[in-house]
């Protein structure tokens, strides 16, 4: 009790003195717990569940059967009629858009009557309301079932955007969807297979099964029944693939939002030093007066705790608003890139209230101990002398820029190093080597920019520009530790920023090659990765016969399942490919070599991402899955692809449709005749499509919509940046509040020697301006190096994307500016405080 | 005309909302080349009074006149001019900037007021206090000896009308001491300069021109040479 007491009294109690460099100091912590909670929270609803939204609605059942093109009908005839008490449930599943509110939902095929005898042993978590009077309306093609989320009762009308066209369909009933998380349009089977014209298929079966024997055992009889393209999985695989999909993409996030943290890290670590500066004589004083060196460390820390103790406890309710805004853009970024997902609640359980204790309290401590353990050391007679200077500038700086080479050299080396369990472990070891060696090297920086630049800026700046840069060089450890966290967020922002430049630039060069035709045709409905509504065919056979129209390039896209990995598997006509398309192979080979291979023959392309992911190169065969076939490919060329991290591939229409015979294109490319001009073309396409609801963009329009998912895909990656950014710039704000406390004295002489009011505000804003400048120096070196990482290991070895370097120039100066205004503004209240000091006050203190 | 003249000054200050008399009702004239002594316990009024001489306080009731302008009509621009003009200060405890050269701490004030050749004219101040040789040294380079001379080629450097010293040996040993007390009496006379200094020693009595004995605030006695 009486330690507490002590403690409240010699730490706890002088923080109040300050409040608000204290303030500072703990909404640098807030702002740093905040932005780890609010990216894990965030990341949990977004993707946590790693669901699609098919999965989510799929039930209790133990095997699901599906194929790309879907499982023939029969088959489920097939295995119901297996001697084993096992049940089937069929299903037709796609996506329908509710005309009206734009919102996208799944829309599910079951066979009632099947559903309506099972449903008892079968809990399904699409459960309709006594489904048995649903058989009622078995007949009626326009029945609908939907969740209670909608809002919808019995007997309402509602439009349907299904691939390219709107259906007018009855609500039937309503079924409780657990707040929207189980909402879907569900209808008959057979209804539902006419109006996705998939006669005669189910795109998945689900199969409760007995519980004995194993469920291997199981997908061994099943699979012995079934043709050789259909596969058998437990259910939940797909939930198993889509996290390990997401992996990559959480992991980097995740890592991404702990960048604030060190940068928090970095600002306790100079409370605490000042912290143990200021309170030598104090220190001296209890250590004569029996205190132990044990005791003086706890003291320390304690103090460090406090700061992220209370940081932690106002950053969980920060960080939980702060997770509303992030899983907005986080979803949108699973959807465009992964997987059709729905964002579960944020749910802030005790979990997330530990990490954030712990995240806060832990950093707080770990870079406390330093500053701790030195005041530990220090004997009663050196803290008690008078004279004492008041900055320790006991830092080895010869001593560290040796380790800072050998911290460079070390991450050179772990850059080098292959991914571990695909993820790029060594990459993260070499960034985190690299903020080492800068924040070692940093004051040897310090001292050399002073040194030389103090007397040239005391002749441009004035007197005051030379004492800034005197007292910085002075208070070097203090100066370095504040120059490395600020250098630390800006080297974030500039790699960063030079990471996205570069992907940005890369995918706009991928894009001129890629994109040649000069209109494109989808669906009307959101685009999503793992989304294909086709286009019905006799809209494409119109626009074919347009006389402005010179060619058609009809794409087709199935979702299927390579390797444990969700992929894409993608046809195109190789006719009209060949004439107009310019593909970017890794070896460097021409289009048309590499096209003329796919002809017609069990050969395909593979995107970069996919040959990264399941390690297959040109030369390796696979075997894909298609309709009941399982026929064996042989891989022509990898192929730059920036659409999506899913991974494709690509083969001859005409060879897809020897296996999976169903002509619908999910998308178009349509090049306009030269002689006709595009937007008379585009008027009579947009004619020809009237009664169905289809997209039709222009080159650029199609390309400026690429961009502004790219742009939002990173938007978070920029908040994340400028949380780093402000936490560095309070924490420079709060360090030069100490330093005009703890200057008072010569601050308060110069204004016996003649100093105007102006002139030492002037002096604190030039001091605020050479931090800013030490470091932006130090942050764009570092970032540069960084950025190498960050582009060619931690995105290649995460990713699979080959990106070509690029600076964005302007983004970066403009970012830079900002940041360095914003670095000098902080310094404008420090220099009002330094402004109303009292000099006779200050001058006589001691 | 005294350069420096106080006319029934009366200074307050609240402390914890106490109202505590610093000077009281006090009056003192001096002129160019006067080295003036103030002497006293601790607390009477020493170190007020000289804050006032230097136009770094204001007093609560009177005037205080320099070169025959009354502070008390000045803004904080007209009172940075002013010290920068004619006032220089030394303090106990040297107060140099230990970031600085000698050259550089000595001129200082030049450069604070952005005055031209203020090397060459550190570079004169320093010979007077006979420091040539060492501008290029750092303060904690110097004994306290030297460093209290450095301190008074700073004070001197922009030939100011007062130079104002609190307790300028006390951070000495006696034999430093007395050395930069003849030294401060013969560059009050080269530099036709009225030297007030605070103090406690008796030494500084002995060479002062004017000793001037405070006590709760009133001067209790002059005695005059």
């Amino acid at each position: 009790m009486s330690r507490l007491l002590l403690f409240y009294r010699l730490i706890v109690r002088p923080l109040f003195r300050e409040p608000v460099r204290t303030a500072l100091t703990v909404l640098a912590i807030a702002l740093g717990v905040a932005v780890v909670l609010a990216i894990n929270l965030a990341g949990t609803a977004a993707t946590g569940s790693f669901r699609s939204s098919m999965e989510t609605l799929a039930g209790d059942y133990d095997l699901e059967i599906n194929a790309a093109g879907g499982v023939p009908e029969s088959e489920v005839g097939a295995l119901a009629a297996l001697p084993y008490p096992v049940r089937v449930s069929p299903r037709m599943e796609d996506y329908a858009v509710i005309a009206d509110t734009q919102q996208t939902l799944p829309l599910l095929g079951l066979d009632l009557i099947a559903e309506s005898r099972s449903r008892a042993d079968t809990p399904s978590d699409v459960n309709i309301d006594q489904p048995e009077n649903a058989l009622r309306y078995l007949g009626d093609y326009d029945s609908v079932w939907v969740g209670e989320s909608l809002g919808r009762k019995p007997g309402d009308r509602i439009s349907l955007l299904i691939n390219d066209q709107v259906h007018a369909y009855t609500v039937r009933g309503v079924y409780p969807d657990s707040n929207g998380n189980a909402s879907a349009v569900v209808m008959d089977l057979a209804a539902a297979q006419a109006v996705l014209h998939k006669f005669g298929r189910v795109d998945r079966i689900l199969a409760k099964v007995p519980q004995t024997p194993e469920l291997e055992e199981w997908q061994r009889r099943f699979k012995e029944k079934l043709p050789a393209g259909v596969e058998v999985r437990s259910a939940g695989t797909g939930t198993d693939e889509n996290r390990r999909m997401l992996g990559a993409f959480r992991w980097n996030l995740r890592l991404l939002s702990y960048i604030a943290l060190v940068v928090g890290a970095f600002l306790i670590y100079n409370t605490i030093s000042v912290s143990v500066v200021r309170r030598r004589v104090e220190i001296g004083i209890v250590r004569a007066l029996g205190a132990s060196r044990r005791s003086i460390l706890a003291a320390f820390v304690g103090e460090a705790a406090c700061f992220g103790f209370v940081g932690a406890l106002i950053g969980l309710p920060l960080g939980r608003v702060m997770a509303s805004g992030a899983v907005k853009l986080m979803a949108a970024t699973v959807e465009s890139l992964y997987v059709s997902s729905r964002p579960g609640p944020i749910e802030l359980n005790s979990a997330s209230v530990l990490l954030a204790m712990a995240v806060g309290t832990g950093v707080a401590i770990a870079s406390a101990y330093s500053p701790a353990r030195e005041a530990s050391l220090v004997s009663p007679v050196e803290a008690m002398a008078r004279g004492q200077r008041e900055y320790s500038t006991r830092v080895h700086k010869t001593r560290d820029l040796v380790c800072a080479l050998f911290l460079g050299l070390g991450a050179a080396m772990a850059s080098l190093a292959p991914a571990v369990a695909g993820k790029p472990l060594f990459g993260y070891l070499a960034t985190l080597l690299l903020i080492m060696a800068s924040a070692l090297a940093i004051p040897a920086l310090v001292e050399g920019v002073t040194r030389f630049s103090s007397r040239p800026l005391g002749r441009i700046l004035g007197v005051e520009a030379l004492l800034a840069s005197r007292s910085l060089s002075a208070s070097l450890r203090r100066t370095s530790v504040l120059v490395g966290a600020l250098s630390t967020a800006i080297a974030m922002m500039t790699s960063v920023g030079i990471m996205v430049g570069s992907f940005r630039q890369t995918v706009l060069l991928w894009m001129g090659d890629q994109l040649p035709a000069d209109l494109y045709l989808r669906p009307a409905g959101n685009a999503a990765a793992d989304r294909h509504p086709m286009i019905s065919l006799d809209l494409v056979a119109k626009i074919a016969r347009l006389p402005g129209v010179a060619a058609i390039d009809r794409l087709r896209a199935y979702e299927i399942s390579f390797d444990g990995m969700p992929a894409t598997l993608g046809s195109v006509e190789l006719s009209v490919h060949r004439s107009y398309h310019k593909a970017d192979f890794l070896s460097g080979r021409s289009t048309n070599e590499v096209l003329a291979e796919l002809r017609d023959s069990n050969a395909v392309i593979v995107s970069e991402p996919f040959a990264n992911k399941h390690h297959v190169r040109a030369g390796d065969s696979i075997a894909l899955p298609l309709g009941e076939a399982r026929p064996s490919f042989r891989i022509v060329e990898v192929y730059y692809d920036y659409r999506s991290e899913r991974g494709s591939i690509l083969m001859d229409r005409n060879t897809m449709l020897r296996y999976l015979p169903d002509p619908a294109p999910s998308n178009l490319a349509i090049y306009v005749a030269p002689e006709a001009r595009l937007e008379t073309v585009r008027a009579e396409i947009e004619q020809a499509a009237a009664g169905h609801r289809v997209f039709i963009f222009s080159n650029r329009d199609l390309r400026g919509e690429a961009l502004r998912i790219f742009d939002r895909t990173f938007a978070i990656t920029y908040a994340l940046e400028a949380v780093a950014v402000i936490i560095a710039v309070m924490g420079v704000a709060g360090a030069l509040l100490a330093l005009v406390i703890d200057r008072r004295r010569e601050l308060g002489l110069l204004r016996f020697l003649g100093a105007a009011s102006g002139q030492v505000r002037k002096l604190i804003v030039v001091e605020a301006g050479l931090l800013g400048l030490l470091a932006t120096l130090a942050g764009v070196a570092l970032g540069f190096a960084l950025s190498l990482i960050l582009i060619f290991v931690i995105n290649k070895q995460s990713f699979g994307w080959t990106i070509r370097f690029h600076w964005p120039v302007a983004v970066l100066l403009g970012a830079l500016m900002v940041v360095y205004v914003a670095t000098v503004l902080a310094g404008l209240y420090p220099a009002s405080v330094a402004v109303r000091l009292n000099p006779i006050e200050v001058v006589h203190e001691e | 005309m005294p350069i420096l003249s106080v006319q029934n000054v009366t200074k307050d200050y609240l402390t914890d909302g106490q109202r505590v008399r610093a000077l009281d009702d006090l009056s003192l004239e001096v002129s160019r080349g006067e080295f003036v002594a103030l002497v006293g316990r601790s607390g009477c009024g020493k170190s007020t009074l000289l804050n006032l001489a230097g136009a770094m306080d204001f007093p609560t009731s009177g005037h205080v006149l320099l070169d025959g302008v009354s502070t008390s009509s000045m803004k904080d621009a007209g009172l940075t001019q002013l010290r920068r003009e004619k006032i220089g200060f030394i303090f106990q405890s040297f107060q140099l900037l230990h970031t600085l050269t000698v050259f550089e701490n000595v001129e200082l004030p030049l450069l604070l007021a952005g005055k031209q050749n203020a090397r060459a004219t550190a570079r004169e101040s320093l010979i007077w206090v006979e420091l040539e040789g060492l501008g290029e040294r750092y303060p904690h380079q110097l004994s306290g000896g030297q460093m209290q001379r450095v301190a008074i080629a700073r004070a001197l450097i922009h030939r100011p009308s007062i130079l104002l010293a609190d307790e300028p040996t006390g951070n000495l040993d006696t034999s430093t001491g007395n050395v930069i007390l003849e030294l401060l009496r013969r560059l009050t006379r080269e530099q036709n300069t009225a030297t007030i200094i605070a103090t406690h020693s008796g030494e500084a009595a002995t060479l002062a021109d004017a000793v001037v004995r405070l006590r709760d605030g009133k001067i209790e006695d002059i005695s005059r040479r």
